[in-house]
């Protein structure tokens, strides 16, 4: 096979170079053009299992750098699936979470609380107390401090928590993680907890590129006579202030002429991963397919473009407005914009923000830029993140960065132990730290991992550090409210008397058993095609659904008919350790 | 009487920093243009085979050597470079002025440094700075 593959090369590149030519003579598609070729042609369908030596022959197509291959790689085995294969884009579906309905604090420019404002309700201290946090992280100002919520089940913890993270905006980096996360046996705890605190450090950084930026107005190729030859090209742009013509070379023509961009899956990679590629295809087996195609021509006559200077590299903003009458049917992707204003060579700053965790990730040499992508990043060696905030020092010196430090969630903090409680009490010191916020329910409990007791299972000297804000449980008014508001998140019409009763169940038993209540009303309401959800309703649901306090009730009172009936809950939990 | 004086100046200034922006600006638009013009008129000079070219003056033509004219042409450009430079450093330190007359937070990481060549790269190969 080797010995085929050797003589076929060749054969395959001249075949491209001709289907090339001809496009550009005939100024029509390729794949209607019949091509001469006794192998592979545009179009055609490389079926798997192919052999180790054709695999490492399409890497060598592609390297070769004048082939005109747009390579796609997909599951599946039907020929038109092959065809039409797309990127597919990431649309982010927002589903209703327990705290959505939450979209800052609810503060006024003065910082006084709002009685009900951003789907916050009541708690009007606690929320007053998180508006002087937030003041505090904004002037940077409570780098290396904590910040303890502390209140009973249901008082609105993480609804705070998250109102802040709304309130600080995308640009300040928030970490929200559980108490009990720490626990894997991937990574040490203390591993866990200092990606997590890197995770909420951020630091601002500027690109700068010199880039031209203007709408083509002629792309004119001259072909040297003879194959191979030398070719010449002229592109004139335009903004809406002036025109004017560049000389092209070779090898900016060739990336005007086409683009060269390969895709897997969902993201754009380099030749790196394209080798990946072409093991998964040789591994794989059945099943995976590619399909050769010459790509389109990139860039033509009213395209709006950005050349970066420095690399050469074009972009195709769109298609400029004058033009979009030019044909009646356009394709999906035409994008239509404006035509550029003002100068054709601009400076362009964007400025970026980036966590100290992803410049860790990418720098740690075992698992490479990938991680980002597939999330194993494994732990990382201390040496690596030592060198990093050396050069994050250098930066700051030099002008070039920003700290932004950020806010570090941690729910359920009393799951902590005692490991994590110190080395965040040492992890705190360092002027990098980013502001802890921790939350509990718990009162005066076990610290884990000692025997000692503790307010809010946390150490005394941690505690000290702390900035403790209470919340207090909501009153009749501020329930009712909530549930208002949960019901149009929901998207749930409730009569006044419903919503009376509804308030009644949450101040009897909790405010969660109420709001799992106003979905399951909403769907019984729907059954008996009613648009309003009635006071029926919600007693139905409040009979077909046990709170907790009458599920207990329930089982203490069949308690002898249930498994394993050992009377007290200790000696359950001996009796399960011993049959494991 | 003494709070309308005070109002009219600080409108004077806001108003003047802000036609001073508008005006650096067009000067940078005019600048670009010559700059092109230049390029593309150095691009012809490289690939004329005479000895002597016509150069504009003003509104007069001139007959010129073509070397020096070259040399013109290209002092001009580093010119050009120069003050295109200084005007946009001097642009950013404007509208910071602007914006804090006008009681506007400054922009975040306005006045940062950028991050040189080598590093933009690394930080876009690893998928951090999405275009």
């Amino acid at each position: 096979m080797p010995g085929t593959s050797e003589e076929r090369q060749p054969t395959l590149s001249e075949s491209y170079t001709t289907v090339f030519a001809q496009e550009e003579m005939a100024g029509t598609s390729p794949e209607r053009q019949p091509i001469p070729s006794e192998s592979y042609a545009t179009g055609d369908v490389l079926v798997a299992p192919r052999t180790a030596s054709e695999v490492i022959d399409i890497i060598k197509w592609k390297t070769r750098g004048n082939l005109l291959l747009h390579l796609k790689c997909f599951k599946g085995d039907s020929l038109a699936a092959a065809q039409v294969q797309e990127v597919r884009s990431i649309t982010r579906i927002e589903r209703i979470g327990a705290h959505s309905h939450i979209r800052g604090l609810g503060l006024d420019d003065s910082l006084e609380p709002r009685a009900v404002s951003q789907g916050m309700v009541g708690q009007k201290m606690a929320r007053k107390a998180a508006g002087v946090i937030l003041q505090m992280i904004r002037e940077g100002k409570i780098a290396g401090r904590a910040v303890l919520l502390a209140g009973q089940p249901g008082t609105g913890k993480t609804a705070i928590a998250m109102g802040l993270a709304q309130a600080l905006g995308p640009d300040t980096p928030f970490t929200s993680m559980a108490g009990s996360e720490i626990y894997s046996l991937e990574m040490s705890k203390t591993e866990a907890l200092t990606q997590a605190i890197r995770k909420s450090i951020g630091i601002r950084i500027k690109e700068e590129s010199e880039i031209i930026e203007g709408e083509v107005v002629e792309v004119v190729v001259e072909r040297a006579a003879g194959a191979g030859g030398a070719r010449l090209g002229r592109l004139t742009l335009k903004t809406t202030d002036m025109e004017t013509n560049y000389d092209m070379g070779t090898k900016m023509i060739d990336s005007l002429l086409k683009e060269k961009v390969y895709y897997l899956h969902v993201y754009k990679f380099d030749l790196l991963i394209y080798f990946d590629m072409a093991y998964l295809w040789y591994k794989g087996g059945s099943g995976l397919r590619g399909v050769w195609r010459p790509p389109p021509n990139l860039v033509q006559a009213g395209d709006v473009i950005t050349i970066d200077k420095a690399t050469g590299k074009i972009n195709k903003l769109g298609r400029s407005f004058a033009r979009a009458r030019d044909y009646d049917a356009t394709g999906q992707q035409a994008r239509f914009v404006q035509c550029p204003e003002g100068e054709l060579q601009k400076r362009k700053e964007v400025v970026h923000t980036v966590t100290l965790h992803e410049v860790d990730v990418i720098n740690s040499r075992t698992h490479g830029f990938l991680a980002l992508f597939s999330g194993d990043t494994g732990e990382i060696k201390s040496e690596i993140r030592e060198q990093i905030n050396a050069k994050v020092t250098e930066w700051r010196e030099e002008g070039k960065a920003e700290m932004i430090p950020g806010v570090l969630f941690i729910d359920e903090a009393h799951m902590l132990d005692i490991e994590c409680f110190s080395f965040l009490n040492r992890a705190l010191e360092s002027d990098t730290a980013p502001v802890v916020m921790m939350a509990t329910n718990r009162g005066i409990t076990r610290i884990r991992g000692t025997n000692y007791k503790s307010p809010h299972g946390i150490p005394l000297d941690l505690l000290d550090r702390m900035i403790i804000v209470p919340t207090a449980p909501y009153s009749q008014q501020e329930l009712k409210e909530i549930l208002n508001i949960r019901c149009e998140e929901e998207d749930c019409q409730m009569s006044n008397d419903a919503l009376t009763v509804l308030t009644r169940i949450a101040t009897e038993t909790s405010l969660r058993y109420a709001i799992q209540l106003i979905t399951t009303a909403s769907l019984v309401a729907r059954r008996r095609k009613a648009n309003e959800v009635s006071m029926e309703d919600v007693k139905k649901v409040y009979s077909l659904f046990l709170d907790e306090h009458r599920s207990e009730q329930f089982v203490k009172e069949y308690q002898d008919e249930f498994m394993f009936n050992d009377g007290a809950g200790g000696e359950m939990a001996h009796t399960l350790k011993t049959t494991q | 009487m003494d709070d309308q004086k005070k109002t009219l100046k600080y409108l004077e200034s806001v108003e003047k920093l802000a036609e001073e922006i508008l005006s650096d600006k067009r000067e940078i638009i005019m600048l670009d243009q010559r700059r092109n013009e230049n390029r593309e008129a150095l691009r012809e000079v490289s690939k004329q085979q005479q000895t002597k070219c016509w150069l504009t003056v003003g509104s007069v033509l001139v007959k010129h050597d073509i070397k020096s004219a070259k040399e013109l042409l290209e002092a001009d450009q580093k010119q050009l470079n120069i003050d295109i430079n200084k005007l946009r450093s001097d642009l950013k330190i404007k509208v910071n002025e602007l914006r804090d007359l006008e009681m506007q937070p400054p922009v975040p990481g306005f006045m940062l440094v950028p991050m040189s060549q080598k590093e933009s790269s690394a930080f876009a190969s690893a998928g951090l700075f999405p275009s």
